[in-house]
């Protein structure tokens, strides 16, 4: 394209100080800035007039060789009332392109200008990228033009990186950016580029080949030592943390590594060092919060048998307490923030048991994130002092699943069912009917994925409303009532072979926990 | 990973939700007290308050079986050198300091509200209802003002008042915790637990029912116009009334409910003291009182009253701030000891390490050193070299507190009686503490003088009332009783009663000659005057002239201010010998345990393990990423370097590389896989990372730290 590359180095003759490191003859924004109100106006009558669209033929075919990726199509497709937007979109197009225009001109360019006219030229080129895709649109609804395969990977992806050298001024990402900054450095559209690597080549462990593994690294730890020092340095704090839980404060330990061993120690130095007063009888009682079965009752009702309160619902142990001034409670909450205990409601029960003043508690965080956890009113009640108490110490099994853990980062095969074998082995102890239910769902939930399109693949998994899919089971005769297709689902979560949620509305909504390949794999084999 | 991992990595324990702890057979107690004795071996840490027990660590066994109270000892500090006496002491001082002044703030906090508590009680008493809002059911809307949290004891308050009244009992509906049953009478019949049937027939022939929301903007408001619905149609059974504690406004409630929801209900308001107000009589109270053992430092207070106002805490959270510093400085500094008074406190109780503490301190220090400057060659000595001087000057250090305290609180008693200085109490207070009063120093928080001469002749006579009334009764709020009935006190007073008179004659007379009786500092003293003498102006100043009873006015002022300042005025805290023994200023304790930066500490354990750990193979990498960091920091390295977008298989290669056979750890491929595994999982949980569809194997950052 010849006259591209004369303004290309008109452009670069004219701007030569703005930006000497990083011109270069592809880099050329200012031909578009110069030209877009024309071209916009061509696109928008291209489809009614001809003797238009072949005037404008050179830039359409170049703009559509630019063409974004499919998904923004999609996307674009989806919005409701589109053109409110794209005039919107127009008109700040429009103010840019005058603004590049405007600078050029008057060739005065001061730092601040610069810096206005890249934001404008930013402008200019994502609204341009839409504005391609519209023209491409109409240009396949007119078939105006002979020439206009809508190829969308068509060759010559030119101007796409020409783009993104504009937008990387530098190699180098900027170091020592404030952490707000580098998120919105990181988080520009279009920086992301990452490789295409995958770990296909890599086998992935397995639990046995962890846990053999994990036992023999964990004597050949080379920081032992220094991880037994650390702890007993938290250790020689115990009293202080005694003296302050009998003062009626909580205590919260935050910090990296796993402190269960920590609060294990400190439970052992409370039963010979109660933070009750003198004839009082001190309980401990241990919360793993970190165990994903906890639950509300469960937990209140250990607490109660500690205490040996006749009831087990909260004000129940409360008012046993009162009236039983002689017995304290300890309790020792391993995780507070941890995934299981993040409703408010149950927070919101620890706080106001430990509001008591014969209830000490002492819990422990393994996020940064615990504050957000609590509310005014929970906080107040929690009187918390906090305690910074990195240990280092790895998870224990119990504490930390950690080989599904990444699976599931990864987006592997989860749950220790394992993928699709798991499903065939589980299934082969169902009755027939379960069978089928089964089938019936993989072909649902597959349906839904493709007729949502790609789109929203790259959301949530995929998932069915249970109405719809009971109602099918029932049209099919695999059950026939509720009751017994709640059986069948239940022997599915048992397995772990589907998850179940609810939306936003409340409607139940049931999910397969396996990637696209595998629930194609795991209906191919039911279906045969 | 260490001996820690080993000894329980199977417990059965673990994964149980929930057990009750006993304490392990005494071969695991041995050997969980073992760290105890490595820190003995190698204190690396400041001896101060890590200290654990000497006997108990000297022999474990017997310490869990000995008598319960052998538990609740507090630490022994200068290296476990301690008596256990003086620590027994520290522990008592604290133990008869804290509930004191805990009881104290209690009282105010209740006087604060009593107002408040006073109307609601009335209104809901109150038969105007009956008439006006036939049947609707009468709220009372409480304004509380953002801090809605710290209003708790305002409620509870309330609860109590009613209950002492016998009107019925108060339910609180906290925010977030909807429903929640009502309880059902005592014995009789069984009611369903919701059932208000059985409301009515506990409730028989007594007063009404009061309901309270106590945050009721975040109650569900839906479920508020149900409940007004249920309350107004069971209002001609149950006398019903509802209490919402409102942190906005009326209106903006009332735009939230529905309008019929709102047509039910019959309102009156009411408005909580604000916040500060409260926060103010509690630091009088409780901070700058004579009952506060322990004085809290200048810059202390002003962070927590910084905090107080920024982050909307309630006066709760400060009351737990000033409780732990109390805390703090009778557990962990051994000097505390010194704050018994001189008769109680036993010679015996000083130890050698106590003296050579005390000349460690600042105070100490610079006292020396001013005597040797002034001269005094002996007592400087004296002071570093002979105990028994030293113990002498202790010994009197409680009366030296006791005269300071009492200097400076009648200093600022009379400065608030002026009623000419601007600022808070607080930021008076704090001025005080650090810089001293002085009514010379201008400008400056005590800059009193032009305000005082400037005065006419009536507020001076009401200022010199108030001021007397200052001397003679102190300063309740302060529990300030005044100057006593010393001679100091009858002097003043004689003084100031001469001055009253003065100045009464001085404006009879001026009455009666019909003159203006002014000052020279309140009259415009000098005037520009404007003569025209042969067309030509002539401008000339010229003092006015002043009559006889302004000169002698004149006079009464500076003689009154000139004796105000003799009564006001106090040096600055720190320069008070030995002022550490009852002055408590840290802020390193304060915020590491009420406002803890857990992101910035996660961060440096991460980026940085060496400062944890001290390990010697990680000692060269300050802060830059090694090979022999954990899995997890390495992670964290490489994180902190990615993009948004985070490709594992990338990740892991970079780690390898790090680590793996080519490297200078040479580790083989599958355990670094674990390491690594574990790292990302621990990445995981911290919340650092989440899983990303947008490509396979790619992972999204969530953390920018």
């Amino acid at each position: 394209m010849p006259p591209k590359k004369t303004t290309n180095q008109k452009a670069a003759a004219r701007v030569p100080r703005k930006r000497p490191a990083t011109t270069d003859p592809y880099e050329i924004p200012e031909e578009d800035e110069i030209e877009p109100p024309k071209r916009q106006r061509h696109a928008a009558t291209a489809a009614a007039d001809t003797d238009d669209a072949t005037v404008s033929t050179p830039s359409v075919s170049r703009l559509k060789k630019t063409v974004a990726t499919p998904i923004k199509l999609n996307g674009l497709n989806g919005i409701d009332t589109p053109s409110r937007k794209n005039n919107a979109d127009r008109s700040a197009r429009r103010k840019s392109a005058r603004a590049l225009v405007d600078r050029v001109i008057s060739g005065a360019i001061s730092d601040d200008e610069a810096e206005e006219g890249d934001i404008a030229r930013e402008i200019y080129e994502s609204s341009e990228d839409e504005e391609d895709e519209e023209g491409e649109e109409e240009n396949l609804n007119g078939e105006t033009e002979p020439t206009t395969t809508p190829s969308k990977f068509a060759p010559g992806r030119k101007r796409k990186t020409t783009t993104t050298r504009t937008r990387k001024r530098s190699p180098t990402p900027p170091r020592d950016l404030p952490p707000h900054e580098q998120y919105f450095f990181q988080n520009k559209p279009g920086l992301s580029k990452t490789s295409n690597n995958t770990l296909s080549s890599l086998q992935l462990l397995t639990h046995d080949e962890y846990f053999s593994l994990s036992r023999d690294l964990s004597s050949a730890n080379p920081h032992r030592t220094d991880i037994t020092h650390l702890a007993s340095l938290h250790v020689s704090s115990f009293p202080q943390w005694a003296f302050e839980l009998s003062q009626s404060f909580s205590l919260c330990l935050y910090g990296y590594g796993s402190k269960r061993q920590i609060l294990h120690k400190f439970a052992t130095y409370l039963s010979s060092h109660p933070p009750c007063s003198l004839g009082q009888a001190n309980k401990i009682v241990i919360v793993n919060g970190y165990t994903p079965s906890i639950t509300i009752r469960e937990l209140l009702c250990s607490l109660a048998s500690a205490v040996s309160s006749p009831t087990t619902t909260l004000p129940g142990i409360l008012s046993h307490l009162t009236t039983h001034p002689k017995t304290t409670l300890t309790i020792l909450l391993n995780s507070v923030s941890s995934p299981h205990l993040r409703k408010g409601s149950f927070q919101s029960i620890i706080s106001t048991l430990a509001s008591h003043a014969q209830v000490y508690l002492c819990c422990t965080t393994d996020s940064p994130d615990f504050a957000l956890l609590w509310d005014s009113a929970v906080s107040t009640n929690f009187r918390f002092l906090y305690h910074d108490c990195t240990t280092f110490c790895s998870y224990s099994p119990s504490e930390m699943e950690v080989v599904d853990s990444v699976h599931e980062l990864l987006g592997r095969k989860t749950r220790r069912v394992g993928g699709k074998e798991g499903v065939a082995f589980v299934l082969r102890s169902l009755p027939e009917n379960a069978k089928s239910l089964f089938r019936l769902l993989v072909g649902e939930v597959l349906c839904a994925d493709e007729g949502d399109g790609q789109g929203q693949g790259q959301g949530e998994e995929m998932s069915v409303e249970y109405r719809m899919v009971y109602n099918k089971a029932v049209e099919e005769f695999i059950c026939s009532s509720e009751m017994a297709f709640r059986t069948l689902l239940k022997e599915f979560h048992d397995h772990q072979i589907i998850t179940s949620h609810k939306d936003a509305l409340g409607t139940e909504l049931l999910s397969l926990p396996f990637r696209k390949e595998e629930l194609e794999g795991i209906l191919e084999e039911l279906t045969t | 990973m260490s001996e820690f991992d080993d000894t329980s990595l199977f417990h059965e324990d673990d994964h149980r939700v929930a057990y009750i702890f006993t304490a392990p057979p005494t071969t695991t107690a041995a050997t969980n007290t073992s760290p105890t004795t490595t820190t003995k071996s190698a204190p690396v840490r400041p001896a101060k308050r890590r200290r654990v027990l000497e006997k108990d660590t000297a022999a474990p066994l017997p310490a869990q079986e000995k008598d319960d109270d052998e538990g609740r000892q507090w630490p022994r500090l200068f290296n476990g050198l301690e008596s256990p006496s003086a620590a027994d002491l520290r522990k008592k001082t604290y133990e008869s300091a804290w509930p004191v002044l805990e009881s104290e703030i209690e009282s105010v906090l209740r006087d604060a509200n009593r107002q408040t508590l006073e109307e609601v009680v009335e209104f809901l008493n109150s038969d105007v209802h009956e008439c006006e809002g036939r049947g609707r059911v009468p709220a009372g809307f409480i304004i509380t003002g953002p801090n809605i949290a710290g209003q708790d004891l305002l409620f509870s308050q309330l609860g109590d008042v009613l209950a002492e009244r016998g009107e019925g009992r108060v339910r609180e509906g906290m925010g977030g915790q909807e429903g929640g049953g009502w309880e059902d009478g005592r014995g009789g019949r069984r009611y369903l637990d919701y059932d208000l049937e059985a409301l009515r027939v506990e409730m028989e022939g007594r007063g009404g029912v009061v309901v309270a929301f106590q945050d009721s903007e975040a109650f569900d408001t839906g479920l508020v116009g149900e409940l007004v619905g249920l309350f107004h149609s069971w209002q001609d059974r149950i006398q019903f009334s509802v209490l919402f504690g409102i942190a906005t406004s009326v209106e903006l409630f009332q735009a939230r409910l529905l309008k019929a929801t709102a047509r039910q209900l019959y309102g009156a308001q009411f408005d909580v003291v604000q916040a500060n107000a409260v926060l103010e009589s509690v630091i009088m109270a409780a901070v700058a009182g004579t009952k506060a053992q322990l004085r809290i430092g200048p810059g202390l207070l002003r962070k927590l009253v910084r905090r107080q106002q920024e982050q909307v805490a309630g006066v709760g959270a400060f009351i737990s701030s000033l409780k732990y510093a109390y805390m703090n400085h009778f557990y962990a500094n051994p000097l505390s000891a010194l704050l018994v008074d001189g008769q109680k406190l036993d010679k015996e109780i000083l130890q050698p390490e106590h003296l050579e503490a005390v000349r460690m301190l600042e105070s100490f220090k610079s006292h020396v050193e001013q005597s040797v400057e002034d001269g005094r060659l002996d007592h400087a000595r004296l002071l570093l070299e002979n105990d028994d001087y030293l113990k002498g000057r202790i010994n009197r250090l409680a009366a030296k507190r006791q005269q300071y305290l009492g200097k400076l609180l009648q200093s600022l008693a009379l400065v608030i009686a002026t009623e000419h200085s601007k600022r808070s109490f607080v930021e008076l207070y704090e001025a005080a503490l650090e810089e001293g009063i002085s009514l010379d120093q201008s400008p400056g928080p005590f800059d009193l003088g032009d305000a005082i001469k400037r005065s006419t002749p009536e507020e001076l006579i009401g200022l010199i009332k108030r001021v007397m009334t200052v001397v003679v009764d102190g300063n309740p709020s302060l529990h300030w009783n005044g100057m006593g009935i010393g001679q100091d006190a009858e002097a003043a007073i004689d003084k100031f009663e001469a001055l009253r008179a003065d100045v009464e004659r001085l404006i009879e007379t001026s009455k009666k000659k019909k003159t203006s009786l002014k000052s020279k500092y309140s009259s415009q003293s000098r005037v520009l005057r404007t003569t025209v003498v042969a067309q030509k102006v002539q401008l000339s100043r010229d003092t006015a002239t002043l009559t006889e009873e302004d000169n002698a006015f004149t006079a009464a002022i500076d003689d009154f201010f000139a004796f105000f300042k003799t009564l006001v005025g106090c040096e600055p805290l720190s320069n008070l010998f030995l002022n550490e023994v009852w002055q408590y200023d840290y802020h390193l304790p304060y915020e590491d345990v009420f406002v803890p930066r857990p992101g910035a500490t996660f961060a440096r354990a991460l980026s940085r393990p060496h400062d944890y750990l001290g390990c010697a193979c990680c000692d060269k990498a300050n802060g830059s990423m090694v090979g022999t960091l954990p899995a997890t920091s390495i992670l964290y390295h490489l994180y902190s370097e990615a993009g948004a977008s985070i490709n594992v298989a990338d990740l892991w290669a970079a780690y390898y590389a790090l680590v793996g056979e080519d490297s200078e750890i040479g580790m083989d491929e599958r355990s670094a896989l674990v390491l690594f595994y574990r790292g990302l999982a621990e990445m995981r949980a911290m919340g650092f990372v989440k899983q990303s569809k947008k490509k396979a194997d790619h992972i999204t950052k969530l953390k920018w730290l």
